[in-house]
């Protein structure tokens, strides 16, 4: 047997249940809340029963975008920006590829994308301590004309 | 450990902020919050302690435990089981007889007024409860003792939440629900047979952000799972409002997806989220499988007549009070009948002829 | 008790107690009116009255255009209630999976927001004829508490079977649960109160044209 095809099973289009339009509607209202006062939000994606229909017809309507990137962490998150600049598609999986959780993010830059400033500060000791292996002579690493 | 705050574990086991980030934004959706909540949940981890857990399995078949430990997300839930420490459950732990009793009195005794107590199985009352026992305890002594120090009760699956199927007519062992023996702690229903693991889940996540227990329906299940009914969000409710059902499971409109109602769908009396969260990690759901809802997380669903006959048809057949009825009434009509013929007859002989004569007097 | 034992029980004992209480009232009622008896009939008839009777089955149910002006309200309410109550009676899925569950007997179901809107005109009219019933000084005076139980009983089914479909007031459950109770209080009430006209109306139209015929008079 050969998946699907080998049972007598006719796989049809039931039509999605209107709810990709609900879903629009609000990417709509965010956008321009966006556009407007600078506010950003997401929309669960799992808080709508979605036909693979109703899929279809948000990725047709928003498109693919510019930018794709990837998280790694507790599995990778993945993350493209549509054909709607600032409506951003993120979807977190777990380590078996398998989706926990689905939101259109309507942002200047997802969350997640952005290093965390505590990330930063941790990423300056982190980058000093390198240098002051490669040149341990120098206070500040091995390179006193950018001395901050 | 034992003080630890779940953000400390989430430290501890290496996760870095974006990692914390995407877990609060899971388990947002996964307690359908708003994703705008995942702040809250994040400033919430920061605050609640890790409970102890002690589970106790009684008259089941292990289903529950069997769906819950093949829960979909497994990081996610591993995080979550990593963050209660799990001290006893019979099926899971190492330990057995005399070393496994000692641990789950040694955690009840050291976690006293604090612990979450996970239920799974009916309790049999018959006959002083002695078709279940564990260790020579019986399941109504060891529960009552155990909820006494429990912060609260999660009922797991249906026959702890309703009885389920040992409490199914004519319920040899006088089996009944946790809720009916306990009555001072808050109780969580969690019922389902077998429930759905993302939805203990997240009422355990749920817990343990908010160290509170979620909002409950009338019959003590979450709100946020079973607020609506099976059929309320199923994909087939178009074709059910276009009056269009498959008459057997390999006809023409089975093929076409069409509503199971005829063949015996209870979807429209049954709350579960079976329809949004879906089983198997998303793949799919028994109505989308093509077959009728049975109302596993309902009271009694056992008893409610044919899984294959539709809602609106009688659980048990009318015919022999409707032919016994018709005997009586018949018997009675006919003795009317006689008792009014006899009122005639009667009637009639006491009749007296007039004549004109009578009459100008 | 709890909104799904209350709909087992109405599903299960509780049907089985309204359709034996249903079947006993109506069986009783009939041998009761057939046991009067007809006195013997000694002119010899004019013509053979069983088509005459079919026929006045037929002809008395059109209405008749004087009294239709009398009271051009109470005929149209009441088409319009009684033709409504039986098209959602027998032509809704759920309905008719009753019935074929108990006669083995089914057709095709009209879909369910037609029999909807129907339920609504159905509920107004009744509404209407009940309005009609107590602003009429005549029609009040005339009404005996048999006539306001019968409105209820029929008026009942048909609210909360529309509530029910719509999740107003209570969950579904409940109010399907309501819903079975309510169609079982109708058949309960049936064969006592002036619902039994159901069954009777065509006895009587029967026989009143039979006895025309037999008189010479045209049905
Ligand atoms: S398949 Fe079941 S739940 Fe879905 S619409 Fe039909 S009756 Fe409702
Ligand atoms: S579809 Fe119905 S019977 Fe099946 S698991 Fe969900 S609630 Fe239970």
């Amino acid at each position: 047997m050969n998946g699907l095809n080998g049972i007598g099973v006719k796989v049809v289009h039931v039509g999605g249940n209107g709810n990709a339009h609900a879903v629009l509607r609000e990417i709509e209202a965010r956008l321009q809340l966006l556009v407007e006062k600078g506010e950003e939000g997401s929309i669960d994606l799992s808080g709508l029963p979605l036909m693979p229909e109703d899929y279809d017809l948000l990725e047709e309507t928003l498109g693919e975008g510019e930018v794709v990137a990837e998280v790694h962490s507790l599995g990778p998150t993945r993350i493209h920006e549509t054909g709607i600049p600032g409506v951003w598609w993120v979807t977190h999986y777990n380590s078996d590829d398998e989706v926990l959780a689905e939101f259109i993010e309507v942002a200047w830059c997802p969350e997640i994308l952005l290093t965390p400033e505590d990330d930063v500060k941790d990423g300056l000791e982190a980058l000093r301590a390198r240098l002051f292996e490669l040149n341990p002579k120098s206070p500040l690493g091995g390179a006193p004309s950018l001395d901050l | 450990m034992r003080d630890e705050t779940l953000l400390d574990t989430l430290k501890r086991r290496g996760i870095s902020r974006r990692g914390f980030l995407k877990f609060c934004a899971t388990t947002a959706s996964m307690l359908a919050l708003p994703p705008a909540m995942a702040a809250e949940v994040a400033a919430a981890l920061g605050k609640v302690r890790r409970p102890a857990v002690i589970w106790l399995s009684f008259q089941e078949c292990t289903g529950c435990t069997e769906s819950l430990t093949r829960a979909h997300s497994p990081s996610i839930e591993s995080l979550i089981f990593d963050a209660i420490s799990l001290d006893y459950h019979h099926t899971l732990q190492a330990a057995s007889g005399h070393a496994a009793e000692e641990a789950r009195e040694h955690s009840m005794k050291q976690d006293w007024g604090n612990y979450l107590l996970l239920v799974d199985g009916s309790i049999p009352l018959k006959d002083d409860g002695v078709y279940s026992t564990i260790a020579g305890i019986s399941n109504l002594q060891m529960l009552k003792d155990a909820a006494a120090g429990a912060a609260a009760i999660v009922s797991v699956g249906t026959c702890a939440a309703y009885g389920g199927l040992p409490h199914a007519n004519p319920n040899p062992t006088g089996a009944v629900s946790v809720s009916e023996i306990i009555k001072d702690k808050p109780i969580i229903n969690v019922p389902g047979c077998p429930p759905i693991p993302a939805v203990l889940t997240g009422v355990l996540a749920h817990y343990l952000t908010f160290g509170a227990i979620p909002d409950l329906d009338d019959l003590g299940r979450p709100k946020a799972f079973f607020g609506e009914s099976i059929h309320d969000r199923c994909y087939r409710r178009p074709f059910y409002d276009q009056g269009k059902f498959a008459k057997t499971f390999d006809d023409e409109g089975a093929r076409n997806g069409w509503c199971l109602f005829e063949l015996g769908c209870k979807g429209p009396t049954t709350h579960n989220a079976c329809a949004t969260t879906k089983w198997n990690g998303g793949t799919s759901w028994p109505v989308q499988s093509g077959h009728g809802c049975l109302g596993c997380s309902e009271p009694d669903f056992w008893d409610g007549g044919s899984f294959y006959k539709a809602l609106s048809t009688p659980i048990s057949p009318v015919t022999g009070a409707a032919a016994a009825a018709v005997a009586i009434g018949a018997a009675a009509g006919v003795a009317i009948g006689l008792a009014n013929r006899q009122t005639k007859a009667a009637a009639k002989a006491a009749h007296q002829k007039a004549t004109i004569a009578d009459l100008e007097k | 008790m709890n909104a799904m034992d209350l709909l087992l029980w109405s599903r299960g004992p509780g049907l089985g107690i309204a359709i034996g209480i249903f079947l006993f009232g109506m069986v009783l009622r009939l041998f009761e009116i057939y046991s009067l008896g007809r006195k013997r009939d000694l002119a010899p008839a004019r013509t053979g009255g069983e088509g005459s009777g079919w026929r006045t089955m037929f002809t008395r149910s059109v209405p008749d255009r004087a009294q239709f002006k009398r009271s051009p309200v109470v005929f149209t309410t009441g088409y319009i209630f009684h033709i409504g109550f039986f098209i959602v009676l027998l032509f809704l899925l759920p309905h008719i999976e009753l019935i074929r569950s108990i006669s083995g007997l089914s057709w095709p179901a009209l879909p369910t927001p037609v029999v909807d809107l129907i339920a609504v005109i159905t509920l107004i009219a009744l509404i209407v004829t009940l309005i009609y019933r107590i602003m009429d000084p005549v029609r009040r005076l005339l009404s005996t508490f048999g006539d306001y139980l019968a409105w209820t009983v029929t008026f009942l089914p048909v609210l909360t079977g529309y509530m029910a479909y719509h999740h107003l007031l209570f969950d579904y459950t409940l109010m399907l649960a309501l819903h079975i109770l309510s169609v079982e209080l109708l058949l309960v009430v049936f064969p006592f109160t002036k619902l039994t006209h159901m069954v009777t109306l065509f006895i009587s139209r029967w026989y009143n044209g039979e006895w025309f015929a037999r008189k010479g008079v045209a049905s």
